[in-house]
C-alpha cells in the first residue's frame, strides 16, 4: 500500500465547509483523549467552554473584548501574508498605535472640544504609530533585502520595552504622576472623558457592548476586502506574492509595493493598539503583566492563517477564537491546570491549520498489485542478524 | 479487502473505545451546593516556587481549616487589564463571593463598584472603596533580618540583589536588604540589577550570573522564582530567597529568605466575610502577627549569626528596633531621614513606605530601573 499526498486540481465547493468541520470534530476528539487521560470529562469540559465563550450571562461582551483585538491583529497579518508578506510585527505595531493614540487622546482630549474630534485624533495617530513602526522592517525590506520575519518580530521585543519604559520607568507624558497611589505603583495617566471610546450597548445576555474599535475592525476589514479585490493595487500585490518575477516583467514597482502594504498592516495593527486604550484601558497599559503578556498579535497570525487571509473570514475567526481564549479563563482552576487549557486550544488550532493541507491536496492511498518478484529488496538494508 | 475491512473494525473499535472512556469521565465534576465561593487570582503560576505559590499556600489553609464551608479556586498566569476583568466577569457569573487579586495593578476602583456584591481584596495596592481592601505586610522587617545572614555569609562585603521593577515596594526590601547586610557586616554594599518582570527565570538567571561576574559574593532578590537561586546553588554562592521557602532547589546555597503568611489573614477575612462583618481596610501585617517571617534557615548561617539575627527579631517584636529609622542616608551620601524619625508606611511622600524612591547608601544601582 502507498499512501501519497497530491495537489487537488480541482478545489471542490463542499471541501471549504467540510475541511473546517472535520478538521474541528477531529481536534475535539483529540483533545478527548487527552482530557480522560487527565481525569477530566471532556463532555462537560466542551459543554462549560462553549457556555463560558458564547452562551452564558455576559459571555459574548467578555468574548468581544477578545475578539477586537484579535481582528485587527488577524486583519494586519492577512493584508501583508496575500503579498507574503511576513509581517509577524503586529504585535508590536500595536504598542507604538496605542503610544501615539493614547498621546493624542491625553492631547486633545484635554483640550475639551467634541468628543468625536480626540476619538478621530487618535484614530489618526494609532494608524500612524503602527504605519511608521511597520515601515522600519518595509524599508529594510524593499532596500535591503533584509528577512522581514526577522526584522518585524524582534522589534516587537523593542516596542515592549519602549512601551515599559514610558509608564515604569520613566516619568514620562503618558505616566500618571500625580497623588501618593501613583508613586507606589507606576500607572498610565487616564484619557480624559472625552477621549474615551463609546461602546453600543446591546440589551442581551445582561448587556452587551460592543466597543467602536469592533465597527472600526469591519470596517478594516471591508476596506481590505475591496482593496484586495476591486483595486489595480490589490491585483499587483497579489501578483507580487505569487510570482514576483512576473510582477516585476509586468512593470509592477517592488519596493513601493512592499513599502505600501507593510504600511497598511501596521496601520491596522496601531489603529488596533488604539482601540486598546480608546475602548478598553483608558490609559496607556505599561506593564509587562498586561497587554504585552496577551500576546494579540501572535494570535492574529493565526487568526489570519485560519480566514486564509479572506477579511471577512479572519473577523470571523477572530469571534470564534476570542471566544475560545475568554472560555479557557473560565475553565481553570486547582482542579484543571491552566496549561491543559492551553493544550486543548493548541490541539483546536493546530488540527484547522493542519487540516487546510486537506482542502488544497488529497491523499491518495494506491494499493501496489501483487508482484511475484520483490523489486524494491535490493533498496531495503539488509535485517541485522540475530 | 480483507485488509481495509480489518482497517475498519479497528477504526470502529477505536472510537467506540474512545466513547466509553468518554462517558467513563463523566462523573468527575464535583461541586459543593452552598458552599461560600473564594477565588484567587495569581499573576503567575501558582506554584512558582515564590509569591504566587505562598498565596496558593494561603488558600490551601483557608480550604482545610474550613472544609466543606467554603468552595475555593485560583486563576494563574493571568494578565492585568482585560484578561483580568474578564477573569473576575466569568468567576462573578460563576457565583464567586470574594476575590483576592495577589498582585497592585490588577482592580480598579471601577471594576470593584461594577460587582457590588463582590468583596475585593488586592495585595500591595492602595486603592480603597466599599467592597475593595488592600493587604500586605512588613516585609522590609523581615527582609532586613535576612540581609543580616546574607551579610555575615559575605567575605568581601560585596553583594548583588535581583529586582523586579523600580517600584516602592521593590526599592524599599533593597533598602532593607542592603541595611541589614551593613548591619551585619559595615561598610557592606549591595549591587542591584532589575529584570523587569516579577516573574522571569530565563533573565533572573541572567541578572545573577552578571551579579556573580561583578564580584558579588552574596545574591539576594526581590522576584519570584528560584533561579537566581539555582544559578547561585551551581556556583556556591550563598542565596537569600524571597517569598517562599525555596530551600529545596538550592539546599547547599540556601541562607534564608523573608516569607509571608498569607492564611492567617486570608482565614480571618473569610471568615469575616461569610459571617457578614467584613469591612474594607488596609492590613499591614507584622512579625508580631505572624505574618512575616523568616525562613528556615540553611547550612550557611552559622550558630552566632543566627543568635545575632534572633536578638534583633526580638527587638523589632517589642518595638525597640525598627530598619527605617533614622538617620538614613541616601546613595549621595545626603541625609533623608533625620535621627529618631521613624518612616510611615503611607504618609511622607518618598519618605513613607510606600513612596520610597531612593536607595540608601552602600546600594549600587539606579532606584529608575
Amino acid at each position: 500500500m502507498r499512501i501519497s499526498v497530491e495537489q487537488r486540481l480541482r478545489r471542490p465547493r463542499w471541501l471549504t465547509v467540510a475541511v473546517p468541520v472535520g478538521s474541528i470534530v477531529f481536534a475535539f476528539l483529540v483533545a478527548a483523549v487527552v482530557l480522560v487521560a487527565t481525569r477530566h470529562n471532556p463532555i462537560s469540559t466542551y459543554k462549560q467552554l462553549f457556555e463560558a465563550g458564547f452562551t452564558q450571562n455576559q459571555s459574548l461582551d467578555q468574548t468581544v473584548v477578545v475578539a477586537t483585538p484579535l481582528a485587527f491583529m488577524g486583519l494586519a497579518a492577512a493584508a501583508a501574508f496575500r503579498m507574503k508578506l511576513y509581517n509577524i510585527g503586529a504585535e508590536g505595531q500595536m504598542y507604538l498605535g496605542a503610544i501615539t493614540g493614547t498621546a493624542a487622546g491625553l492631547y486633545f482630549g484635554g483640550r475639551g472640544g467634541p468628543a468625536p474630534f480626540p476619538i478621530a485624533a487618535m484614530v489618526v495617530a494609532g494608524m500612524f504609530g503602527g504605519l511608521l513602526w511597520a515601515l522600519i522592517p518595509g524599508i529594510l525590506r524593499a532596500f535591503f533585502r533584509t528577512n522581514e520575519i526577522l526584522t518585524s518580530l524582534l522589534l516587537n521585543y523593542v516596542a515592549g520595552l519602549l512601551l515599559t519604559y514610558l509608564i515604569f520607568e520613566s516619568e514620562s507624558y503618558w505616566r500618571q504622576t500625580k497623588g501618593f497611589n501613583a508613586t507606589v505603583f507606576p500607572k498610565g495617566k487616564p484619557l480624559p472623558h472625552n477621549a474615551i471610546w463609546p461602546g453600543w450597548t446591546l440589551h442581551v445576555q445582561g448587556g452587551l457592548t460592543i466597543p467602536l474599535g469592533a465597527f472600526f475592525a469591519v470596517g478594516a476589514a471591508v476596506l481590505l476586502w475591496v482593496v484586495y479585490r476591486l483595486t489595480r493595487f490589490g491585483f499587483e500585490a497579489t501578483v507580487l506574492g505569487d510570482s514576483p518575477r512576473a510582477a516585476r516583467y509586468a512593470g509592477v514597482r517592488i519596493r513601493r509595493k512592499i513599502l505600501a502594504v507593510m504600511a497598511i498592516s501596521g496601520a491596522i495593527a496601531g489603529l488596533g493598539g488604539a482601540s486598546q486604550v480608546g475602548d478598553f484601558s483608558h490609559a496607556l497599559d505599561g506593564d509587562p503583566n498586561g497587554l504585552q503578556k496577551v500576546g494579540y498579535g501572535y494570535t492574529g497570525i493565526v487568526v489570519a492563517a485560519l480566514g486564509r487571509y479572506n477579511p471577512f473570514a479572519v473577523v470571523l475567526i477572530a469571534f470564534l477564537l476570542g471566544g475560545l481564549e475568554n472560555a479557557g479563563n473560565t475553565l481553570q482552576g486547582p482542579s484543571f491546570p491552566a496549561g491543559l487549557v492551553g493544550v486543548i486550544q493548541g490541539i483546536i488550532l493546530f488540527s484547522a491549520l493542519g487540516g487546510e493541507i486537506l482542502s488544497r491536496h488529497r491523499i491518495r492511498i494506491t494499493r501496489k498489485p501483487k508482484q511475484t518478484v520483490p523489486a524494491a529488496a535490493p533498496a531495503r538494508a539488509p535485517e541485522p542478524a540475530a | 479487502m480483507k485488509r481495509r475491512k480489518l482497517a475498519l473494525g479497528t477504526l470502529l473499535l477505536a472510537s467506540a473505545a474512545m466513547a466509553a472512556l468518554v462517558f467513563a469521565g463523566a462523573s468527575s465534576g464535583r461541586t459543593n451546593a452552598g458552599a461560600f465561593k473564594v477565588a484567587w487570582i495569581y499573576v503567575g503560576p501558582h506554584n512558582d516556587g515564590g509569591w504566587s505559590q505562598a498565596h496558593d499556600d494561603g488558600r490551601l489553609y483557608v480550604q482545610k481549616m474550613l472544609g466543606s464551608k467554603v468552595q475555593t479556586t485560583y486563576k494563574e498566569n493571568i494578565a492585568v487589564g482585560q484578561q483580568f476583568n474578564q477573569t473576575v466577569a466569568s468567576l462573578s457569573a460563576q457565583g464567586y463571593k470574594m476575590i483576592f487579586a495577589t498582585s497592585y495593578g490588577m482592580i480598579t476602583k471601577q471594576l470593584a463598584a461594577k460587582y457590588p456584591n463582590i468583596l475585593f481584596e488586592q495585595a500591595t495596592g492602595t486603592d480603597l472603596s466599599k467592597n475593595l481592601a488592600e493587604y500586605f505586610g512588613r516585609a522590609e522587617d523581615t527582609v532586613f533580618l535576612s540581609g543580616m545572614a546574607a551579610g555575615y555569609a559575605s567575605k568581601t562585603g560585596k553583594l548583588g540583589d535581583v529586582l523586579a521593577f523600580p517600584i516602592p515596594e521593590v526599592v524599599r526590601h533593597a533598602n532593607a536588604f542592603a541595611l541589614g547586610a551593613q548591619y551585619a557586616h559595615p561598610g557592606a554594599t549591595v549591587q542591584v540589577v532589575w529584570t523587569h518582570s516579577w516573574y522571569n527565570p530565563a533573565a533572573e538567571k541572567k541578572a545573577a550570573e552578571s551579579l556573580a561576574a561583578a564580584g558579588a559574593d552574596v545574591i539576594g532578590q526581590n522576584v519570584d522564582s528560584p533561579a537566581a537561586g539555582q544559578f547561585a546553588e551551581s556556583k556556591g554562592l550563598p542565596w537569600v530567597g524571597y517569598d517562599s521557602d525555596a530551600s529545596k532547589f538550592a539546599p547547599k546555597s540556601w541562607l534564608t529568605a523573608s516569607v509571608y503568611d498569607w492564611g492567617i489573614y486570608y482565614l480571618k477575612r473569610v471568615k469575616a466575610a461569610m459571617a457578614g462583618t467584613w469591612k474594607s481596610g488596609f492590613y499591614y501585617g507584622t512579625i508580631n502577627d505572624g505574618f512575616t517571617k523568616l525562613a528556615p534557615y540553611g547550612p550557611g548561617v552559622t550558630a552566632a549569626a543566627k543568635a545575632k539575627i534572633a536578638a534583633v527579631e526580638k527587638k523589632m517584636e517589642n518595638g525597640s528596633f525598627y530598619e527605617f529609622q533614622g538617620p538614613l542616608y541616601d546613595q549621595s551620601g545626603k541625609l533623608r531621614v533625620a535621627k529618631g524619625v521613624k518612616m510611615d508606611v503611607l504618609k511622607g511622600g518618598a519618605n513613607s513606605l510606600y513612596g520610597m524612591n531612593w536607595f540608601v547608601k552602600g546600594v549600587i544601582g539606579s532606584p529608575k530601573g
